[in-house]
Protein backbone atom coordinates (compact mmCIF):
# COMPACT_ATOMS: atom_id res chain seq x y z
CA UNK A 1 0.00 0.00 0.00
CA UNK A 2 2.61 2.73 1.06
CA UNK A 3 4.65 1.37 -2.00
CA UNK A 4 1.61 2.34 -4.01
CA UNK A 5 0.69 5.51 -2.81
CA UNK A 6 4.80 6.43 -2.60
CA UNK A 7 4.73 5.18 -6.43
CA UNK A 8 1.60 7.44 -6.69
CA UNK A 9 3.72 10.57 -5.45
CA UNK A 10 6.48 9.94 -7.81
CA UNK A 11 4.03 9.97 -10.72
CA UNK A 12 2.75 13.25 -9.58
CA UNK A 13 6.07 14.94 -9.01
CA UNK A 14 7.06 14.16 -13.07
CA UNK A 15 3.88 14.79 -14.45
CA UNK A 16 3.93 17.57 -17.33
CA UNK A 17 1.46 18.06 -19.29
CA UNK A 18 2.35 17.60 -23.17
CA UNK A 19 1.95 21.18 -23.85
CA UNK A 20 4.57 21.22 -21.33
CA UNK A 21 7.09 18.90 -22.48
CA UNK A 22 6.41 20.14 -26.11
CA UNK A 23 7.84 23.91 -24.97
CA UNK A 24 10.83 22.23 -23.09
CA UNK A 25 12.33 19.55 -25.58
CA UNK A 26 11.59 22.60 -28.34
CA UNK A 27 13.47 24.89 -26.39
CA UNK A 28 16.26 22.60 -25.58
CA UNK A 29 16.48 21.90 -29.31
CA UNK A 30 17.14 25.68 -29.45
CA UNK A 31 19.62 26.00 -27.41
CA UNK A 32 21.85 23.06 -29.06
CA UNK A 33 21.43 25.30 -32.20
CA UNK A 34 22.13 28.40 -31.06
CA UNK A 35 25.26 26.87 -28.91
CA UNK A 36 26.33 25.07 -32.12
CA UNK A 37 26.02 21.42 -30.74
CA UNK A 38 23.08 21.18 -33.87
CA UNK A 39 24.99 22.96 -36.82
CA UNK A 40 23.33 22.61 -40.00
CA UNK A 41 19.79 20.56 -40.10
CA UNK A 42 18.81 19.58 -43.61
CA UNK A 43 15.84 19.80 -45.28
CA UNK B 1 -10.42 -21.29 3.23
CA UNK B 2 -6.65 -20.06 3.49
CA UNK B 3 -5.76 -17.18 5.38
CA UNK B 4 -3.70 -15.61 3.44
CA UNK B 5 -5.08 -13.35 0.77
CA UNK B 6 -3.24 -12.62 -2.43
CA UNK B 7 -2.96 -9.15 -3.29
CA UNK B 8 -2.16 -7.84 -7.20
CA UNK B 9 0.71 -5.72 -6.84
CA UNK B 10 0.63 -2.64 -8.94
CA UNK B 11 4.13 -2.14 -10.94
CA UNK B 12 4.43 1.41 -11.17
CA UNK B 13 5.66 1.82 -14.98
CA UNK B 14 9.16 2.79 -15.56
CA UNK B 15 9.72 5.76 -17.07
CA UNK B 16 12.79 4.13 -19.22
CA UNK B 17 9.55 1.57 -20.29
CA UNK B 18 6.99 4.30 -20.82
CA UNK B 19 9.78 5.81 -23.29
CA UNK B 20 10.02 2.73 -25.29
CA UNK B 21 6.58 2.17 -26.08
CA UNK B 22 6.86 5.40 -28.00
CA UNK B 23 9.65 4.16 -30.38
CA UNK B 24 7.77 1.98 -32.76
CA UNK B 25 4.93 4.51 -33.49
CA UNK B 26 7.50 7.50 -33.38
CA UNK B 27 9.17 5.36 -36.49
CA UNK B 28 6.33 5.38 -38.19
CA UNK B 29 5.66 8.97 -38.38
CA UNK B 30 9.01 9.04 -39.85
CA UNK B 31 8.61 6.69 -42.12
CA UNK B 32 5.03 7.54 -43.53
CA UNK B 33 6.33 11.04 -43.42
CA UNK B 34 9.54 10.65 -44.98
CA UNK B 35 7.75 8.42 -47.47
CA UNK B 36 5.74 11.33 -48.18
CA UNK B 37 9.04 13.81 -48.91
CA UNK B 38 10.47 11.78 -51.19
CA UNK B 39 7.22 11.08 -53.05
CA UNK B 40 6.77 14.59 -53.47
CA UNK B 41 10.65 15.23 -55.22
CA UNK B 42 11.05 12.16 -56.97
CA UNK B 43 6.85 11.45 -58.21
CA UNK B 44 7.41 15.11 -59.77
CA UNK B 45 10.19 14.38 -61.37
CA UNK B 46 9.54 11.07 -62.86
CA UNK B 47 6.23 12.74 -64.79
CA UNK B 48 8.40 15.40 -66.10
CA UNK B 49 10.80 12.93 -67.36
CA UNK B 50 8.17 10.99 -69.15
CA UNK B 51 5.99 14.38 -70.15
CA UNK B 52 3.41 13.39 -68.16
CA UNK B 53 1.10 15.95 -67.13
CA UNK B 54 1.16 15.69 -63.24
CA UNK B 55 0.57 18.14 -60.01
CA UNK B 56 2.73 18.85 -57.99
CA UNK B 57 1.59 17.64 -54.72
CA UNK B 58 3.09 18.55 -51.53
CA UNK B 59 4.70 16.25 -49.07
CA UNK B 60 2.10 17.24 -46.20
CA UNK B 61 -0.71 15.65 -48.93
CA UNK B 62 1.44 12.75 -49.46
CA UNK B 63 1.87 11.96 -45.70
CA UNK B 64 -1.49 12.43 -45.19
CA UNK B 65 -2.60 10.28 -47.75
CA UNK B 66 -0.20 7.54 -47.09
CA UNK B 67 -1.40 7.54 -43.01
CA UNK B 68 -5.20 7.67 -44.51
CA UNK B 69 -4.64 4.27 -46.70
CA UNK B 70 -2.72 2.73 -43.74
CA UNK B 71 -4.96 3.65 -41.48
CA UNK B 72 -8.19 2.49 -43.66
CA UNK B 73 -6.61 -0.17 -44.86
CA UNK B 74 -4.16 -2.94 -43.02
CA UNK B 75 -4.66 -0.61 -39.48
CA UNK B 76 -2.23 0.62 -37.18
CA UNK B 77 -1.42 -2.53 -34.72
CA UNK B 78 -1.60 -1.81 -31.33
CA UNK B 79 2.35 -1.92 -30.92
CA UNK B 80 2.29 1.23 -32.69
CA UNK B 81 -0.92 3.21 -31.47
CA UNK B 82 1.45 5.06 -28.52
CA UNK B 83 3.19 6.41 -30.87
CA UNK B 84 1.46 7.55 -33.33
CA UNK B 85 -0.65 9.55 -31.03
CA UNK B 86 2.65 11.41 -30.19
CA UNK B 87 2.15 13.53 -33.05
CA UNK B 88 -0.08 16.36 -31.05
CA UNK B 89 3.67 16.46 -29.20
CA UNK B 90 5.37 17.12 -32.43
CA UNK B 91 2.84 19.54 -33.47
CA UNK B 92 3.27 21.69 -30.74
CA UNK B 93 7.10 21.48 -30.39
CA UNK B 94 7.04 22.53 -34.09
CA UNK B 95 4.74 25.32 -33.53
CA UNK B 96 7.18 26.47 -31.14
CA UNK B 97 10.02 26.54 -33.14
CA UNK B 98 8.15 28.07 -36.04
CA UNK B 99 8.20 30.78 -33.55
CA UNK B 100 11.97 31.76 -34.78
CA UNK B 101 10.45 32.53 -38.49
CA UNK B 102 8.23 35.50 -37.04
CA UNK B 103 9.22 39.14 -35.17
CA UNK B 104 7.37 39.98 -32.67
CA UNK B 105 6.37 43.24 -34.61
CA UNK B 106 4.81 41.16 -37.19
CA UNK B 107 3.06 38.92 -34.37
CA UNK B 108 1.40 42.01 -32.85
CA UNK B 109 -0.02 43.62 -36.82
CA UNK B 110 -1.40 40.18 -37.62
CA UNK B 111 -2.02 38.86 -33.96
CA UNK B 112 -3.76 42.47 -33.33
CA UNK B 113 -5.85 41.88 -36.64
CA UNK B 114 -6.15 37.96 -36.09
CA UNK B 115 -7.45 38.61 -32.73
CA UNK B 116 -9.91 41.19 -33.23
CA UNK B 117 -11.32 38.23 -36.16
CA UNK B 118 -10.73 35.27 -33.55
CA UNK B 119 -13.40 37.09 -31.10
CA UNK B 120 -15.50 37.46 -33.46
CA UNK B 121 -15.67 34.02 -35.05
CA UNK B 122 -15.69 32.18 -31.50
CA UNK B 123 -18.48 34.13 -30.39
CA UNK B 124 -20.48 33.45 -33.87
CA UNK B 125 -19.96 29.81 -33.63
CA UNK B 126 -20.52 29.27 -30.30
CA UNK B 127 -23.91 31.10 -30.56
CA UNK B 128 -24.96 29.14 -34.07
CA UNK B 129 -23.81 25.61 -33.00
CA UNK B 130 -25.81 26.33 -29.72
CA UNK B 131 -28.98 27.37 -31.98
CA UNK B 132 -28.27 24.18 -34.28
CA UNK B 133 -27.79 21.85 -31.00
CA UNK B 134 -31.62 23.32 -29.55
CA UNK B 135 -32.86 22.71 -33.10
CA UNK B 136 -31.84 18.80 -33.68
CA UNK B 137 -33.02 18.56 -29.73
CA UNK B 138 -29.03 17.42 -28.62
CA UNK B 139 -28.39 17.01 -25.34
CA UNK B 140 -27.27 20.26 -23.84
CA UNK B 141 -23.59 18.76 -23.04
CA UNK B 142 -23.31 17.22 -26.00
CA UNK B 143 -24.03 20.77 -27.76
CA UNK B 144 -21.63 22.64 -25.95
CA UNK B 145 -19.01 20.21 -26.33
CA UNK B 146 -19.87 20.46 -30.01
CA UNK B 147 -20.17 24.30 -29.66
CA UNK B 148 -16.44 24.48 -28.05
CA UNK B 149 -14.96 21.97 -30.44
CA UNK B 150 -16.41 24.22 -33.17
CA UNK B 151 -15.78 27.38 -31.96
CA UNK B 152 -12.10 27.07 -30.01
CA UNK B 153 -9.78 24.23 -31.02
CA UNK B 154 -10.90 20.91 -31.94
CA UNK B 155 -10.21 17.84 -29.86
CA UNK B 156 -8.18 19.87 -27.00
CA UNK B 157 -11.25 22.22 -26.38
CA UNK B 158 -13.69 19.23 -26.01
CA UNK B 159 -11.46 17.75 -23.75
CA UNK B 160 -10.90 20.87 -21.23
CA UNK B 161 -14.18 21.36 -21.25
CA UNK B 162 -15.31 17.72 -20.68
CA UNK B 163 -13.88 17.75 -17.57
CA UNK B 164 -14.92 20.78 -16.45
CA UNK B 165 -18.91 20.85 -17.05
CA UNK B 166 -18.75 17.05 -15.98
CA UNK B 167 -19.94 15.41 -19.42
CA UNK B 168 -20.54 12.12 -20.05
CA UNK B 169 -18.14 10.18 -21.94
CA UNK B 170 -20.06 9.22 -24.76
CA UNK B 171 -20.99 12.51 -25.65
CA UNK B 172 -17.14 13.60 -25.99
CA UNK B 173 -16.47 11.01 -27.76
CA UNK B 174 -19.48 11.64 -30.32
CA UNK B 175 -18.20 15.32 -30.53
CA UNK B 176 -13.99 14.05 -30.97
CA UNK B 177 -15.54 11.98 -33.92
CA UNK B 178 -17.26 14.75 -35.43
CA UNK B 179 -15.12 17.04 -34.94
CA UNK B 180 -11.97 15.07 -36.51
CA UNK B 181 -14.05 13.71 -39.63
CA UNK B 182 -15.15 17.38 -40.77
CA UNK B 183 -11.00 18.31 -39.83
CA UNK B 184 -10.44 15.27 -42.03
CA UNK B 185 -13.12 16.94 -45.01
CA UNK B 186 -11.81 20.61 -44.39
CA UNK B 187 -8.11 19.44 -45.06
CA UNK B 188 -9.16 17.98 -48.51
CA UNK B 189 -12.26 21.22 -49.57
CA UNK B 190 -10.25 24.10 -48.28
CA UNK B 191 -7.37 24.35 -50.70
CA UNK B 192 -9.43 23.68 -53.21
CA UNK B 193 -11.96 26.43 -52.40
CA UNK B 194 -8.90 28.76 -51.70
CA UNK B 195 -7.35 28.20 -55.60
CA UNK B 196 -11.28 28.70 -56.83
CA UNK B 197 -11.36 32.15 -55.36
CA UNK B 198 -7.95 32.85 -56.01
CA UNK B 199 -7.27 33.95 -52.51
CA UNK B 200 -3.66 35.13 -51.59
CA UNK B 201 -1.76 33.56 -49.10
CA UNK B 202 -2.49 36.15 -46.33
CA UNK B 203 -6.14 35.82 -46.79
CA UNK B 204 -5.93 31.71 -47.24
CA UNK B 205 -3.67 31.30 -43.98
CA UNK B 206 -6.04 33.79 -42.20
CA UNK B 207 -9.06 31.50 -42.94
CA UNK B 208 -7.80 28.07 -42.39
CA UNK B 209 -6.73 29.10 -39.14
CA UNK B 210 -9.93 30.90 -38.55
CA UNK B 211 -12.45 27.73 -40.15
CA UNK B 212 -10.84 24.70 -39.63
CA UNK B 213 -11.29 23.37 -36.23
CA UNK B 214 -7.97 20.69 -34.65
CA UNK B 215 -4.83 22.83 -34.90
CA UNK B 216 -2.64 19.96 -36.82
CA UNK B 217 -5.95 20.05 -39.97
CA UNK B 218 -5.50 23.85 -39.97
CA UNK B 219 -1.80 23.74 -40.23
CA UNK B 220 -1.87 21.05 -42.74
CA UNK B 221 -4.71 22.63 -44.10
CA UNK B 222 -2.24 26.20 -44.41
CA UNK B 223 0.85 24.11 -45.91
CA UNK B 224 -1.21 22.52 -48.25
CA UNK B 225 -1.90 26.14 -49.73
CA UNK B 226 1.71 27.78 -49.76
CA UNK B 227 4.44 27.60 -46.96
CA UNK B 228 3.28 31.36 -45.97
CA UNK B 229 -0.26 30.59 -45.68
CA UNK B 230 0.96 27.54 -43.43
CA UNK B 231 2.76 29.96 -41.49
CA UNK B 232 -0.32 32.50 -41.28
CA UNK B 233 -2.39 29.77 -40.15
CA UNK B 234 -0.73 28.39 -37.05
CA UNK B 235 -0.52 31.79 -35.71
CA UNK B 236 -4.23 32.49 -36.05
CA UNK B 237 -5.13 29.23 -34.98
CA UNK B 238 -2.72 29.80 -32.03
CA UNK B 239 -4.32 32.90 -31.40
CA UNK B 240 -7.73 30.57 -31.49
CA UNK B 241 -6.22 28.39 -28.75
CA UNK B 242 -5.17 30.87 -26.41
CA UNK B 243 -8.78 31.55 -25.96
CA UNK B 244 -9.81 28.29 -24.50
CA UNK B 245 -9.16 29.09 -20.52
CA UNK B 246 -11.39 31.83 -20.97
CA UNK B 247 -14.65 29.89 -23.15
CA UNK B 248 -14.18 26.54 -20.88
CA UNK B 249 -14.21 29.08 -17.96
CA UNK B 250 -17.22 30.31 -19.17
CA UNK B 251 -18.67 27.31 -19.49
CA UNK B 252 -17.66 25.86 -16.30
CA UNK B 253 -19.75 28.86 -14.32
CA UNK B 254 -22.80 28.33 -16.49
CA UNK B 255 -23.15 24.84 -15.53
CA UNK B 256 -22.31 24.84 -12.36
CA UNK B 257 -24.82 27.92 -12.06
CA UNK B 258 -27.35 25.28 -13.01
CA UNK B 259 -25.75 22.48 -10.43
CA UNK B 260 -24.80 20.09 -13.13
CA UNK B 261 -20.95 20.49 -12.36
CA UNK B 262 -18.38 21.35 -9.54
CA UNK B 263 -18.04 25.14 -9.15
CA UNK B 264 -14.93 27.04 -10.33
CA UNK B 265 -12.78 28.03 -6.87
CA UNK B 266 -9.63 29.71 -8.50
CA UNK B 267 -10.51 31.33 -11.86
CA UNK B 268 -6.47 32.65 -12.33
CA UNK B 269 -5.82 29.11 -11.60
CA UNK B 270 -8.14 27.52 -13.54
CA UNK B 271 -7.68 29.68 -16.43
CA UNK B 272 -3.39 28.95 -16.42
CA UNK B 273 -3.95 25.45 -16.32
CA UNK B 274 -6.05 25.46 -19.39
CA UNK B 275 -3.87 27.87 -21.30
CA UNK B 276 -2.01 26.33 -24.24
CA UNK B 277 1.43 26.58 -22.73
CA UNK B 278 3.29 26.27 -26.78
CA UNK B 279 1.15 29.66 -27.24
CA UNK B 280 3.94 31.47 -24.82
CA UNK B 281 6.69 28.89 -25.74
CA UNK B 282 6.03 30.01 -29.30
CA UNK B 283 6.16 33.88 -28.20
CA UNK B 284 9.60 33.14 -26.61
CA UNK B 285 11.06 31.85 -29.46
CA UNK B 286 9.78 34.81 -31.52
CA UNK B 287 11.00 37.32 -29.21
CA UNK B 288 14.68 35.73 -29.27
CA UNK B 289 14.28 35.47 -32.65
CA UNK B 290 13.26 39.29 -32.86
CA UNK B 291 16.36 40.34 -30.53
CA UNK B 292 18.82 38.17 -32.77
CA UNK B 293 19.15 35.44 -30.08
CA UNK B 294 19.58 33.23 -33.25
CA UNK B 295 22.03 34.09 -36.41
CA UNK B 296 20.80 33.77 -40.15
CA UNK B 297 21.67 30.12 -40.45
CA UNK B 298 19.88 29.38 -36.86
CA UNK B 299 17.09 30.21 -37.57
CA UNK B 300 17.43 28.61 -40.64
CA UNK B 301 18.06 25.51 -38.82
CA UNK B 302 15.44 26.08 -36.50
CA UNK B 303 12.86 26.49 -39.27
CA UNK B 304 13.90 23.13 -40.83
CA UNK B 305 13.31 21.35 -37.55
CA UNK B 306 10.43 23.04 -37.28
CA UNK B 307 9.61 21.07 -40.75
CA UNK B 308 10.54 17.75 -39.52
CA UNK B 309 8.06 17.91 -36.35
CA UNK B 310 5.21 19.08 -38.78
CA UNK B 311 6.30 16.40 -41.16
CA UNK B 312 5.31 13.41 -38.37
CA UNK B 313 2.35 15.59 -37.58
CA UNK B 314 0.86 15.19 -40.86
CA UNK B 315 1.54 11.41 -41.03
CA UNK B 316 -0.24 11.42 -37.43
CA UNK B 317 -3.13 12.84 -39.13
CA UNK B 318 -3.36 10.14 -41.64
CA UNK B 319 -2.64 7.56 -39.76
CA UNK B 320 -5.30 8.28 -36.73
CA UNK B 321 -8.18 8.77 -39.36
CA UNK B 322 -10.42 5.97 -39.02
CA UNK B 323 -13.49 6.49 -41.08
CA UNK B 324 -15.26 3.50 -40.18
CA UNK B 325 -14.83 4.63 -36.41
CA UNK B 326 -16.13 7.60 -37.31
CA UNK B 327 -19.18 6.11 -39.27
CA UNK B 328 -19.85 4.03 -35.74
CA UNK B 329 -20.44 7.47 -33.71
CA UNK B 330 -23.82 8.40 -34.64
CA UNK B 331 -25.19 10.71 -37.57
CA UNK B 332 -26.94 13.52 -35.43
CA UNK B 333 -24.36 15.39 -33.95
CA UNK B 334 -22.08 14.71 -37.17
CA UNK B 335 -25.15 16.30 -39.39
CA UNK B 336 -25.04 18.95 -36.18
CA UNK B 337 -20.94 19.81 -36.89
CA UNK B 338 -21.23 19.22 -40.37
CA UNK B 339 -23.99 22.06 -40.83
CA UNK B 340 -21.73 24.31 -37.82
CA UNK B 341 -19.00 23.95 -39.57
CA UNK B 342 -19.66 24.85 -43.96
CA UNK B 343 -21.78 27.91 -41.87
CA UNK B 344 -19.03 28.36 -39.89
CA UNK B 345 -16.73 28.50 -42.81
CA UNK B 346 -19.02 30.43 -45.16
CA UNK B 347 -18.89 32.81 -42.15
CA UNK B 348 -14.89 33.07 -41.57
CA UNK B 349 -14.56 33.42 -45.26
CA UNK B 350 -16.70 36.65 -45.37
CA UNK B 351 -14.78 37.94 -42.29
CA UNK B 352 -11.86 37.14 -44.23
CA UNK B 353 -12.47 38.73 -47.38
CA UNK B 354 -13.76 41.78 -45.75
CA UNK B 355 -10.46 42.12 -43.60
CA UNK B 356 -8.69 41.68 -47.08
CA UNK B 357 -10.33 44.64 -48.56
CA UNK B 358 -10.22 46.76 -45.38
CA UNK B 359 -6.46 46.04 -45.30
CA UNK B 360 -5.38 45.68 -48.94
CA UNK B 361 -4.42 42.00 -48.91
Amino acid sequence: MSAELEAGKTETRWKLSLDTWAVVVALLLALLVRTGVLKHIPW
Amino acid sequence: MADVVTVPQVQPVQPALRFLRFIPGVLLLAAVGYAGKLLEQNVGAYAKAHHWIFPNIEYVLWAIVLGLLISNTVGVPEIFRTGVASYEFWLKAGIVLLGARFLLGDILKLGGVSLVLVAIEIVGSLAFMTFLGRLFKLKPKLTTLLAVGSAVCGVSAIIATKGAIEADDEDSSFSIAAILALGALALFTFPVIGHFLHLSDKAYGLWAGLGVDNTAEATAAGALYSDAAGKLAVLVKSTRNAMIGFVVLAYAIYWASKGQAQAVRNKATFLWQKFPKFVLGFLLISVLATYQFFNKDQVGALANLSRWAFLLTFAGVGLRTNFSEMRKQGLRPFAVGAIGEVVIAGFTLALVCGASKIFGW
